[in-house]
């Protein structure tokens, strides 16, 4: 089929986008121009067909059981999640009452020289002594260990 | 509309809660908005059944992020595009629909309305993931324009650009089946 200047405002035409006067000057081309009338029925069969909102069927309980289940494997999640954090807690705490007593008698400090690191630490803490810096570094570190899990705990339970 | 903004509300709130009847009640309501999108861009009804329920799951699981009862239903649409984004992402495949499923979607005998429908659906196949969405969501008679363009998050005017050049492709791709498209009109 030939084609026609005015097709190219069939699209804004159904979607309303003419202004009151576009609109009025395109129905009166409409009324006499055979392409645009056949082209609009063309349009409104594609408009007709995808404007059809199709029907899944019953879904209603089969969602509602998914969601149930998916809500229990979560929490069986959350907790195992938790028991793995709390032996890694448990296992870090015992590490860490094995290692100090050995740390305090050969300070990592004495091996490497920790005051050119700890000086500035020392400085807010008053003067520590380098083995002190390092027992604080290493406490902080934990501390944070310690918070970055719990974060993540308050996330997944979310 | 109003008042059907303000049941809806209240849906949400007692779904919050934990209430199965407003649940329920909420999937009626939208199952069908959520089904003709999710099959437009897959072309699979079974496929599209279980990426539905996937779609209700995840939007049970965060309603609580729902903040205004009116942001709900492009908030949803929203879900649903990323259900489908990741099905793809596993999937790796567009397909076509056949001729039977589509009879058995829409249980019609008329040998002509299903042809004019495998049609349309080859045509919207061959379409981008983002034309695809935005014809299914315009053409959508219960979605605004700024909820299409909330779901698509793209400026208002941007849409109307976008969307009428989607449809000058399907149109395009449908190109000698106007013969079959009208035969039922």
């Amino acid at each position: 089929m030939n084609s026609c200047q005015h097709a190219e405002k069939i699209v804004d035409y159904r979607l309303n986008q003419l202004t009151e006067e576009e609109k009025a000057v395109f129905e009166a081309h409409l009324k006499s121009c055979e392409i645009c009338q056949h082209e609009l029925q063309v349009e409104m069969a594609i408009e007709n067909e995808l404007s059809a909102e199709l029907d899944p069927g019953f879904i209603e309980n089969r969602i509602k059981a998914r969601l149930q289940l998916r809500q229990a494997r979560d929490v069986r999640s959350f907790w195992l999640y938790a028991f793995r954090m709390a032996v890694y807690g448990v296992t870090a705490t015992i590490v860490s009452m094995i290692l100090l007593p050995v740390l305090l008698k050969f300070p990592l400090s004495s091996v490497l020289d920790l005051s050119k690191y700890s000086s500035g630490l020392a400085g807010l803490l008053g003067q520590l002594a380098p083995f002190n810096a390092f027992v604080v570094i290493f406490g902080f570190c934990y501390i944070a260990v310690f918070f970055a899990s719990m974060y993540t705990l308050t996330q997944i339970r979310r | 509309m109003e008042s059907r903004l303000a049941d809806v509300g209240h849906l949400i709130q007692s779904a919050r809660d934990g209430d199965e009847r407003a649940m329920t009640e909420l999937i009626t309501i939208h199952k069908g908005l959520v089904f003709t999108i999710i099959l437009r861009m897959t072309n699979d009804y079974h496929t599209s059944q279980d990426l539905t329920q996937e779609t209700f799951i995840k939007v049970f699981m965060n309603i609580r992020k729902v903040k205004n009862a009116e942001h709900f239903k492009p908030w949803m649409c929203t879900i649903a595009r990323n259900v489908v984004r990741d099905y793809f992402r596993k999937v790796k495949r567009k397909r076509t629909v056949s001729f039977e499923e589509i009879k058995e979607l829409h249980g019609h005998s008329n040998i002509e309305i299903t042809r004019k429908r495998v049609i349309i659906q080859d045509a919207m196949a061959k379409l981008s993931e983002k034309d695809r969405m935005l014809l299914t969501l315009t053409y959508y008679q219960g979605l605004s324009l700024g909820e299409v363009a909330r779901v698509m998050k793209m400026s208002e005017n941007n849409i109307k650009v976008c969307v009428h050049r989607a449809r000058k492709r399907l149109r395009k791709y449908l190109e000698g089946y106007e013969h079959e498209l009208l035969s039922t009109c």
